[in-house]
């Protein structure tokens, strides 16, 4: 396939197709020809809604699925070796990891796998469990955990190792904010030390903050990649503001908005980015105050529906 | 509902009642539909593969349950089970000696005690010589049991000679078939097998075994009796017209009773005295003429 | 290979925390214990009994704990996808799947292990000498049960844990009665001459592990018979494992 060094993962062609229904059974595509490089030292988002293909991707590469053609590297190596997943880290949605034991142990177990010494698997096991706020649980029974603390535990075993590169999928699932606030440290993390990141999501915000690049898939295709900046056509020329205290009609006055909208209390204006201050000022003199600043995009399911129409959308919407 | 579980009590006891009138109606029924359930040996042993040793087991102690409640509780004393159920413990385990030797006992030994079917024992103790060829303690049964119940003495002798060439025989075989060829069915030889049953045996066959001793006893005593009758005849000329007169004279010490404790009988007429019909020991077939 | 052991020892660790063993395991040792009560109600058969009850029960509660357990041991991985975050790492399917099967065998050597003594302990505390020789009972038992877990892996490989338990213990069943199927033609004279003989050849064959009846009488096993027997086990154990494999390897793992 010739990968450069620098290619993290590259896929060509990788189409799946499972059968489905009970008595007239048909193929349903989950994949359709993908292509799609991610480079090293990257934070790559994959995103689309449910039953767009993600999880059959991850599953694909991690070797949990067959495709029916196509193929796929991981950092320069073939998905059938063995050497690649020495370096490689792998969180599934909604990790089951065995409640019989203690995170501690199915960290050792892990190491084990890795083929990690005694010593080396207790020190990095309990530096993980740390790292992941679980150390005043690291000897409980996985049983007893909450849906977000499996969660963390789950990204614990998918460092142990110290992997060049992180496939995630759903990462944030069943995370309270400081859950998903340690899963974003983490990724960042990774980040400054040059480790690639791959992960899906169907939540924007976590995209927008962390990714460098993104594949967007729907219906098992690919629909863009690149920025995602670009991919949503920010208009750069107008900026979103947030204020609040604000009357009616001193809404009305304000300078330099294009559009206004009342949400509760508070408005959300569309305001042309060369007159912010003095529009800012207004708000202010009005006796109002502004929340936030920031650039108009539309939501990801405003660019699905607009791409695809309404009718492809609904029949895209097979469960996962 | 306010509580439930003392509800419970009083239907339980309906429960209890309606079992004891299901009993009632069935009693008399389901000994028969026992015996039409209880499959051949063949057939059972198909039904374990790989555990026909304890069911054996099991199956032999269902034996002696059912003997040991027969004897004591059943209305109909001919143990119709009995065999079947020897049948299916030697085919599950053909190697159980006990349940030939033991079940021969239970089979041969006449009513009340036993099923009085000697025939059924014989053949049961041949299946077992048959199938522990190196048994010297089946054969010995065997020879027992046709000189004992079935008075076959020239058979009986046979058996025990065969008994006696098998490995670890005891060494009083060959003499005892000795005897029994000479003088045929007698006492002393019926005591000593008797004797010897008591002592290779436990439990009911023991206790058993025991009974028949004291039978045969109880048949001495009655004989020496009859004989100090005819020594006090001649003395005097004239019979004794009863037993205590016997005693009177001092020939007889002690009282003239067996060893159950009951009195024995004397008809002064003939000069014999018997074993009494009241007691336990009494065996009308067995006597002597 | 220490990865295999790893996946072993974890297996283990999974069985030995699986409730449904300890109960089995109580109540294998009560009906040992059981056996004394019988031995007393019984005639001249105490030692017998308890021996006859010991050896069943490690038979028999050995063989429930290796299908009951051994049907969930895939599957059960699959369905719930404690799976997927291990097979990422540098396991094969191959290494996975052999490991299973040897955690649960060391379980059930422990299980065996533990009746054994219990055993022992009871008829020793009914005044018999605990018997050696009943290890050339328990040993065929035990490879007979190793058969039992590889048949249930393979049938877990492929349907629900409910059907292949109930397709194990049909299989079992029909294992033992290996000497009716082979006289079939007594019985239903209508079938072609081949079909005993191959069906006999074919199922596995627990005939073969049945020496507690000899050994209870005391009579001698030769060595070089249970040579023969440990071979037979081994092989067919390979031929389900590696059938088991042939399934696993090539499944999507939804």
């Amino acid at each position: 396939m010739g990968s450069t060094p620098s290619s993290a993962l590259r896929i060509r062609g990788l189409s799946k197709s499972y059968m489905v229904g009970h008595l007239r059974r048909r193929p349903h595509a989950a994949l359709r020809g993908l292509t799609l490089d991610v480079e090293q030292g990257e934070v790559f988002g994959y995103l689309g809604p449910n039953g767009s293909g993600k999880t059959t991707t991850l599953k694909i590469l991690m070797g949990l699925v067959f495709p029916d053609s196509g193929e796929a590297e991981i950092l320069g190596c073939p998905l059938s070796d063995r050497l690649w997943r020495y370096r490689v880290g792998y969180l599934p949605e909604h990790p089951y990891l065995y409640d019989y034991l203690t995170p501690r142990e199915y960290l050792d177990y892990v190491g084990r796998l890795f083929g990690m010494r005694a010593d080396a698997r207790r020190r990095r096991a309990d530096a993980l469990l740390d790292r992941v706020g679980l150390s005043h649980a690291r000897d409980l029974a996985l049983r007893r955990f909450s849906k977000g603390m499996v969660q963390r535990a789950g990204l614990a075993q998918a460092l142990m190792n110290d992997p060049e590169m992180v496939f995630l999928d759903e990462p944030t699932s069943g995370l309270d904010p400081a859950g998903r606030r340690l899963v974003r440290d983490v990724i960042v993390e990774m980040k400054a030390q040059g480790k690639t990141v791959f992960f899906s999501t169907h939540i924007l915000s976590d995209a927008e903050t962390l990714c460098d690049r993104v594949a967007v898939l729907r219906g098992g295709e690919l629909l863009a990649t690149g920025r995602l900046d670009d991919i949503l056509r920010i208009d750069v020329q107008h900026l979103e503001l947030l204020a609040s205290g604000l009357s009616a009609e001193a809404a009305e006055h304000l300078p330099h908005v294009r559009a206004r909208q009342s949400v509760g209390e508070r408005w959300r204006l569309e305001v042309e980015e060369r007159g912010l201050g003095e529009t800012i000022q207004a708000i202010t003199r009005a006796g109002g105050r502004v929340l936030s600043v920031q650039p108009i995009r539309q939501s990801l399911e405003e660019y699905f529906l607009r791409e695809i129409g309404p009718a492809r959308a609904a029949e895209s919407g097979v469960v996962d | 509902m306010k509580r439930p579980a003392i509800l419970a009590l009083p239907v339980l006891a309906l429960v209890f009642w309606v079992q004891v009138r299901i009993d009632r109606q069935l009693g008399a029924a389901r000994t028969q539909q026992d015996v039409l359930y209880l499959w051949s040996g063949p057939h059972v042993r198909r039904l374990f593969p790989g555990f026909e040793g304890l069911a054996a087991d099991l199956y032999w102690l269902r034996t002696v349950q059912y003997f040991g409640s027969s004897r004591a509780f059943a209305q109909d004393t001919r143990m119709p089970l009995l065999g079947p159920l020897l049948d299916i413990t030697v085919t599950l385990d053909p190697r159980m000696e006990v349940a030939y030797r033991y079940g021969a006992i239970f089979l041969g030994e006449p009513v009340p005690l036993g099923a009085g079917r000697p025939r059924e024992a014989v053949a049961l103790l041949e299946r077992g010589a048959q199938a522990l060829t190196d048994n010297w303690r089946i054969r010995q049964d065997l020879g027992f049991l046709l000189f004992l119940y079935l008075d076959d003495y020239r058979r009986a002798a046979e058996v025990l000679l065969e008994a006696s060439r098998r490995p670890g025989a005891a060494f009083w075989l060959k003499n005892m078939a000795a005897d029994i060829l000479a003088r045929g069915g007698d006492r002393a030889t019926a005591r000593q097998m008797w004797r010897q049953i008591y002592e290779q045996s436990e439990g009911v066959v023991r206790a058993n075994a025991l009974i028949n001793l004291q039978v045969l006893e109880a048949f001495e005593q009655a004989d020496r009796l009859t004989r100090l009758v005819e020594e006090l005849t001649r003395r005097h000329g004239r019979r004794p017209r009863s037993l205590d007169e016997v005693r009177a004279s001092g020939l007889l010490r002690s009282p003239a009773v067996d060893s159950s404790g009951t009195p024995f009988v004397y008809d002064a007429e003939t000069g014999r005295v018997r074993v009494s019909p009241q007691s336990i020991l009494h065996r009308p077939d067995r006597e002597s003429p | 290979m220490r990865r295999v052991g790893a996946v072993a020892f974890n297996t283990y660790r999974e069985t030995v925390r699986e409730r449904v063993l300890y109960n089995l395991v109580f109540f294998a040792i009560l009906m040992t214990l059981s056996g004394v009560l019988l031995g007393q109600l019984s005639i001249r058969q105490d030692e017998k009994i308890i021996k006859d009850i010991g050896l069943a029960s490690m038979d028999l509660f050995g063989t429930l704990i290796a299908i009951f357990i051994g049907v969930g041991l895939v599957n059960k991985e699959i369905e719930r996808r404690s799976l997927y975050p291990l097979l990422a790492k540098p396991l094969a399917r191959e290494e996975f799947f052999v490991g299973k099967f040897l955690g649960l065998c060391f379980t059930l050597l422990v299980n065996v292990a533990v009746m054994t003594v219990g055993l022992w302990l009871t008829l020793a505390a009914t005044g018999r000498r605990p018997d050696p020789h009943l290890l050339a009972a328990i040993f065929p038992i035990y490879l007979g049960l190793m058969l039992v877990v590889a048949l249930a892996l393979v049938f877990s490989t492929l349907t629900s844990p409910a059907l292949a338990a109930v397709c194990t213990v049909g299989v079992v069943l029909v294992g033992r009665f290996s000497d009716v199927i082979r006289s079939m033609r007594e019985v239903a004279p209508g079938v072609p001459r081949w079909m005993p003989n191959g069906l006999y050849y074919l199922l596995p064959n627990f005939r073969n592990f049945d020496f507690k009846d000899r050994v209870v009488y005391g009579d001698p096993v030769s060595a070089q018979t249970l040579l023969w027997v440990t071979a037979y086990a081994l092989l067919y154990v390979a031929v389900l494992i590696l059938g088991g494999l042939a399934v696993f390897r090539t499944r999507d793992l939804q």
